[in-house]
């Protein structure tokens, strides 16, 4: 009758446990403090991202509570993009005008904390429930806060469309997930791959063998789930609504942060736990085909939509669609240089989606208006911030030399690879041309705000003041975009250390 | 047809009938009941699986606080369900919509049905093992293997209180042009649901 | 004695029906009910397998999932209160600010 406690090795989860209390902190000290001194609570929220950054760094990697918490190199790379899209989220929060972030500074701070926390449990957990609960927990913040200007009706649609969508992936998730369990009789991912790897062995459970749609079933709900997350279609619907109506720093946020998420529990369930169901030879089991069937209607559907779109933050919102088709080609990729493309693209993206969107709230806050025609002439009045905005528009099409072409010659080169090597995918190929021709399609759109930026005369030119820590963002942003485009070595070199933890997964 | 199967079809008719009028309702108050009368029966189906110590919860905290929440917000907002919803939806999207759903169940369904699920050889149950599903089983687990996940739900709980607050707090007329002193952040608290 | 596989279409049933009242409710809280409705079938999904393979490690799933389901009902509540006091309503096709 004794009570055996798991081995819990608590300071594997500092930096988590820090950016949580941490959080707290910043809520309270929002509430308890009379004057609402300028940006205290926002510097506090910076400061803590930064050290909870460098507590990262000097926190060992390894397996806490009994194998379900899991600090590994692919942990510790995604929660860096999820700390860095958190503070430039929050930089490019200040100096918006907005007075329901003006007066409720603390929690708008508080809850992207709280979501960046969710996130980085979300990283570093090895085992369904956890994953789940992680993404629960990344969510339900977004949720408060896509509806956060409380006076703006787009805003509150944006939000409860997102809560809907959100609850109803979740929900299907999990009955994917339940299968999972109920067909392998373990929620532990390492296990479940070796359970499904060894399912000719009359082991553990033999149901695996004669249940085969009900596994279809399963992988099929799991997609759908995730694929709401990911933005894949016919799960994108939500995605231009939402990110139109949420405060802008949200959207930027949501397009990197919750998207990394997605790829988060992805890479985990499907690849590390479903690993032996992406097999030609196993049909249909396979969701090899089914992925990259999505991957391409997503860099279909974001391209070709984006076109017609004058308002600029539903445009991001298709481009992010489609950049979520690209990654998901890399994704795809089941070779060591694959996980490893999924990685840079992601960090390329950090930097150029993450700048774009202060430069839109920025515009937005100072005009009030998200149109591209409201850029017009922006070249002459501020041509900071029309060079910044090129150059991130020039990275998102995949002009060399900046980091974004890097990241789609990566996906499409761990594509190729993956293709060489395997009989039955030859789609693979399909998608990649898909890409190719796909990305030359986003140049028109891209182009279209460097053309009203650059060559449309206005009347009214707009007069943008910055504040400094917009200006930061920005330029942490064109900084990022063009090093790591220029020398995208070490951003590799540090992504190649991800697979190498999946096989670790294994027992 | 033993009592074993009676209960369980008895349970099930239930529980889909009241699935089926919580979502056929003008009256949200009406859907609210209909989803407890499905819960509940859902629960006995909890019990015939041995699932003693869920089924009561699932009483108790689903049905018994989620649900009341919800009859609370629908009281608070005082919806009757004679709101002007709106012209009615295009028969054509409305067909569209329950077809998929129809389609969709039945193929669920059948592929259920369809499976040999070998782990359930001859799909049926054996004896369970002694306390299964007892609060002691439960709380074992929980509090070793699956302490990692109970950790995270306090903190998801956490999150989600806040949320609610920074969401649902009314405000006092006039306020989004103050700033919030320590006195309007006292009485903010009190200007429930006006 | 009754089949495993009988709670599990009674699941699958449970689920279908939570899905079309989220497709075809125009009420944002009946929507809301359909999709716990969703999260409970997958609870007896859960519960039956754990019954099947004699283990209780379904159980304590369910038990978090329940409290996930609460916590998310909390935040989706608020935020329905919400729109109600922004916008008077909460007939879902009402929200079409947004559109293509």
């Amino acid at each position: 009758m004794e009570f055996q406690l798991p081995e819990i090795n608590l300071q594997l989860m500092a930096p988590e446990i820090f950016l949580f209390l941490w959080a707290l902190a910043v809520m309270a000290f929002d509430v308890t403090t009379k004057r609402k001194s300028s940006s205290t609570a926002g510097n506090l929220a910076l400061v803590g991202l930064a050290v909870t950054g460098v507590i990262m760094v000097f926190t060992d990697q390894g397996r806490g509570f009994g194998n379900m918490f899991f600090n590994d190199s692919m942990a510790v790379f995604f929660k860096v993009i999820f700390l860095a899209a958190a503070f430039m989220a929050i930089g490019s929060s200040f100096g918006l005008t907005h007075t329901r972030i003006l007066n409720h500074r603390g929690e708008y701070f508080g809850l992207i904390l709280l979501s960046t926390v969710g996130m980085m449990f979300l990283a570093s957990s090895s085992e369904l429930i956890s994953l789940y609960i992680g993404l629960e927990l990344t969510t339900i913040p977004l949720f408060v806060l896509a509806a956060f200007f409380k006076d703006d009706r787009k805003s509150v649609e944006a939000g409860i469309k997102y809560l809907v969508v959100g609850a109803f992936s979740s929900a299907l998730l999990l009955y994917g997930l339940s299968f999972i369990y109920g067909l392998t009789g373990t929620t532990d991912i390492a296990q479940i791959r070796s359970i499904l790897a060894h399912s000719a062995v009359a082991g553990f459970n033999p149901a695996y063998q004669e249940s085969t749609p009900i596994m279809v079933m399963a992988v099929l709900a799991i997609l759908g789930g995730i694929g709401f997350k990911l933005a894949l279609p016919p799960f994108h619907q939500w995605v231009p609504d939402v990110y139109e109506g949420a405060p802008t720093p949200i959207t930027a946020f949501l397009s990197v942060g919750s998207k990394a998420a997605g790829l988060v529990a992805f890479a985990k369930i499907m690849i590390m736990g479903l690993y032996d169901l992406y097999d030609p030879s196993k049909a249909p089991n396979d969701w090899g085909i089914l992925v990259g069937v999505m991957a391409a209607a997503a860099m279909i559907v974001g391209n070709v939509l984006a076109i017609r779109q004058t308002n600029i933050k539903r445009m991001l919102a298709y481009s992010s669609i489609a950049h979520a088709g690209y990654v998901m080609v890399g994704m795809l990729a089941l070779n060591s240089l694959g996980l490893a493309s999924v990685g840079y693209y992601m960090f390329a993206y950090l930097f150029t989606n993450m700048g774009a969107f202060a430069i839109v709230a920025l515009i937005e806050d100072r005009t009030g208006s998200c149109e591209i025609a409201s850029y017009a002439g922006l070249s002459k009045t501020s041509p900071f911030l029309a060079i910044s905005m090129t150059i991130f528009l020039l990275s998102l099409t995949g002009i060399p030399p900046l980091a974004g072409f890097f990241g789609k010659f990566y996906v499409f080169a761990a594509a190729i690879k993956m293709a060489e090597t395997g009989s039955g995918l030859t789609w693979i190929y399909w998608l990649v041309g898909v890409g190719l021709v796909t990305s030359v399609f986003a140049l028109y759109y891209y182009a279209n705000v460097m053309r009203t930026m650059y060559f449309v005369e206005t009347d009214s030119p707009l007069k943008v003041t910055m504040s400094p820590m917009a200006v930061a963002v920005i330029v942490i942003g064109v900084v990022g975009v063009v090093v790591f485009g220029l020398n995208p070595q070490p951003i590799v070199q540090f992504a190649s250390d991800m697979p190498a933890a999946l096989g670790a997964l294994l027992p | 047809m033993n009592l074993d199967t009676v209960i369980f079809i008895v349970s099930a008719v239930v529980a889909v009938f009241g699935a089926t009028m919580m979502i056929a309702q003008r009256n949200p108050v009406a859907s609210v009941l209909y989803l407890i009368l499905s819960l509940v029966a859902q629960a006995v189906c909890y019990v015939q699986l041995s699932a003693l110590f869920l089924g009561a919860i699932l009483v108790v905290v689903y049905a018994g606080a989620i649900m009341v929440l919800f009859l609370f917000v629908i009281m608070l907002l005082n919806l009757r369900g004679s709101e002007d919803l709106g012209q009615p939806p295009k028969a054509l999207s409305r067909f569209t919509k329950y077809t998929i759903g129809i389609l969709m169940t039945l193929e669920l369904v059948f592929i259920i049905k369809g499976a040999p699920l070998k782990a359930m050889a001859t799909g049926l149950i054996g004896k369970a093992p002694d306390g299964f599903g007892s609060v002691e089983q439960v709380a074992r687990l929980m509090f070793t293997d699956y302490l990692y996940p109970f950790e995270l739900t306090g903190v998801l709980l956490l999150i989600a209180v806040v949320g609610a607050v920074v969401v649902a707090k009314s405000r006092k007329p006039g306020d989004p042009e103050e700033t919030q002193t320590e006195e309007t952040a006292g009485t903010n608290t009190n200007e429930a649901g006006s | 004695m009754v089949p495993i596989s009988a709670y599990l279409i009674l699941a699958a049933v449970l689920f279908g029906i939570g899905t079309v009242g989220v497709l075809i409710s125009r009420n944002v809280i009946v929507m809301f009910m359909s999709i716990e409705l969703m999260l409970n079938a997958a609870n007896m999904v859960l519960i039956a397998f754990s019954r099947a393979l004699s283990i209780a490690d379904g159980h304590v799933i369910v038990f978090l999932v329940l409290t996930v389901a609460a916590a998310e009902a909390a935040v989706g509540l608020g935020l329905i209160i919400m729109i109600y006091r922004n916008r008077a309503t909460i007939n879902i096709d009402r929200f079409s600010l947004l559109k293509w």
